[in-house]
């Protein structure tokens, strides 16, 4: 059976907002995609992106099919490895190297996930996990490829079409890009049959299965094309700190998403992308003033597992549907107080 | 030639044989009804026939070919569809999304799985309607299936059924807690898909079984005790025994 949050999880065509915010979702992530890096570190607003795709690839999973995946960062990682491997040491195409990477990330969830969709429940969970572990100590092992804990240092970043993106700035255009082309494709996935499907799996898979759907089967889909989200993610990481560390394919990294999904709001498309923002802004930025930061972290996730299953996107639509009944009693109050 | 027939099927769970050698032979756009007590194996027998459980020995002719031991999901694309007894529905999904993607999973290719938006298919999405409209339930399509009344979700599991546009249709108890209002609309609903579908019905209210079946067969302790016309089955002296509180095992 689905693990609980995808139960709980609202589809994001559901709650129709009360909102012109809301009904625009486009402008406002266009907006942010324009605004971000002029308030934030041009690294940082990169990062957050490059999470953020990396979160849309889980939510698939997580949000969607109802899978907790705690092993998302073999495909993260991965990726990572192979593409900063052959831009380093072969000088592939930047074209080539993120290509290569999303294949990566890809067959390596296919992999994992043929072994995963095995079980349900717990033992689904601590598959991912340790699947994820194997995959760090190969890593960790491999010192003459990987460099082990120091991490594969001297990634390159190639000019792309002619361009040189190693400026901060022109390297931030080229993730944001990716990252919208990312949401687009995720948009049109969700709203696909094959979206449909996912969601019907979670919410009863032995119904799905009378209905015709191989479980087993859609389950492995939804892997592998969150594999590929992550390792395009993994890839463009790599070139954006110039070297893999470890971290990169650890289980730290792979809570990370799961966090920063759920903060967001698993199920509903934009919630990844927000939880992004959220975690990224917040490991960043109130690190740096502040060495014991995780403890806020830990407070928006008691928060949200309390009170908003759904993250800051379910806070965000209940926020507005309680002004909108404020603002129908309040006239019809006055009314009454005239009488 | 019935359209699916089995043949000593039998499905055991270590000590407990809850179908024994059951064969039985439906006939195409009939009614047969299966009746018998409490654990007497009827919703077991309905699981052999769809794939939930493998039997344990026998066979399952359908359409010509044994479908014995086929996984749930194969067993859907040949055409049979099934209601359950315990409501089965996809509680989030709104209504019209529970019914679509039974006519979704039924179409012959798959193409635009994943790219194709999911409201572009305009002939399953009316088809899905016509069929909520079947079933009483049009105006609702938009609400999530969490939101209706049990007995709406009992129409609704039937709607998803439907509209597999099934071969054969295997209802377990589609009254099943309804109240006596909701069950005679049920009864008229079944009524109305007489002829139309090769139906095979579990009931557990006997007048209605008898005044809809082509067919009934009686299931006691795992086993047929009884095969006939209603009337045949309201002669039957042993179908009296395992009604009426006998212990008559066969």
């Amino acid at each position: 059976m689905s693990p609980a949050w995808g139960e709980e999880a609202q589809p994001s065509n559901q709650s129709q907002s009360h909102s012109t915010v809301l009904n625009r979702p486009w402008l406002v992530i266009l907006g942010a995609v324009v605004l971000l890096p002029v308030f934030v570190r041009h690294a940082i607003a990169t990062e957050i992106w490059i999470f953020a795709i990396f979160g849309l690839g889980l939510n698939l999973l997580m949000g969607y099919t109802g899978l907790l995946s705690f092993g998302q960062a073999t495909f993260f990682g991965s990726a990572a490895y192979v593409a900063g491997y052959l831009l380093k040491h072969h000088g592939v195409n930047v074209f080539v190297a993120l290509l290569i990477g999303i294949v990566v990330g890809a067959v390596s969830a296919a992999v994992v996930g043929y072994l995963c969709v095995q079980r349900s429940g717990l033992y689904f969970i601590m598959l991912t996990f340790a699947l994820n572990q194997m995959f760090y100590f190969t890593a960790y092992q491999w010192t003459s490829v990987t460099g082990g804990e120091d991490g594969m240092p001297g990634i390159p970043r190639p000019p792309m079409l002619g361009l040189d993106v190693r400026a901060p700035l022109a390297y931030y255009t080229v993730v944001a890009a990716l990252f919208v082309l990312s949401l687009w494709v995720m948009k049109r996935v969700v709203e696909s049959p094959l979206g449909k499907i996912l969601q019907c799996i979670r919410e009863n898979e032995p119904r799905a299965a009378a209905l015709g759907y191989d479980a087993a089967r859609m389950k492995l889909v939804a892997f592998v094309v969150g594999g590929a989200f992550s390792g395009l993610a993994g890839v463009l990481y790599a070139m954006l700190f110039g070297i893999v560390p470890l971290e990169a394919i650890g289980f730290v990294f792979s809570g990370n998403v799961v966090f920063a999904t759920l903060i967001g709001g698993s199920g509903s498309l934009y919630g990844p992308v927000i939880g992004s923002f959220v975690f990224i802004w917040l490991s960043e930025s109130v690190s740096a003033m502040w060495a014991r930061w995780p403890l806020l972290l830990g407070l928006a996730f008691v928060i949200v597992v309390l009170f908003f299953r759904g993250g800051v996107v379910e806070a965000w639509a209940r926020f507005w549907a309680w002004r909108a009944t404020r603002g129908r009693r309040a006239p019809s109050a006055g009314a009454d107080a005239t009488h | 030639m019935p359209l699916i027939r089995t043949e000593r099927l039998t499905k055991s769970f270590g000590a407990l044989t809850a179908v024994n050698e059951v064969t039985l032979e439906i006939e195409g756009g009939s009614l047969h009804s299966v009746i018998g007590p409490n654990g007497a194996g009827k919703t077991t027998f309905f699981n052999l026939l769809t794939g939930q459980f493998a039997p344990t020995s026998g066979r399952i002719i359908f359409d010509g070919r044994d479908i014995a031991g086929m996984p749930t999901h194969a067993v859907a694309h040949l055409g049979i569809a099934r209601s359950f007894q315990r409501t089965s529905v996809f509680p989030a999904l709104s209504l019209l999304d529970n019914v679509w993607l039974s006519a979704f999973a039924r179409r012959p290719s798959w193409r635009g799985l994943a790219w194709r938006r999911a409201d572009r298919y305009s002939e399953l999405t009316a088809r899905a309607l016509r069929v909520l409209g079947e079933v009483g339930l049009r105006e609702k399509a938009g609400q999530p299936a969490r939101e209706i009344s049990h007995g709406e979700q009992r129409q609704l599991e039937l709607a998803i059924a439907l509209a597999a546009s099934p071969r054969l249709l295997l209802l377990d108890e589609p009254a099943a807690g309804l109240s006596p209002d909701e069950t005679q609309k049920m009864v008229a609903l079944v009524k109305t898909l007489k002829g139309r579908y090769t139906i095979v019905l579990i009931e557990h209210k006997i007048d209605v079984v008898m005044t809809m079946s082509d067919r009934i067969s009686v299931m006691h302790f795992g086993s047929v005790i009884a095969e006939g016309t209603p009337a045949e089955i309201q002669r039957n002296a042993e179908v009296r025994r395992a009604y009426l509180g006998g212990i008559a095992a066969p």
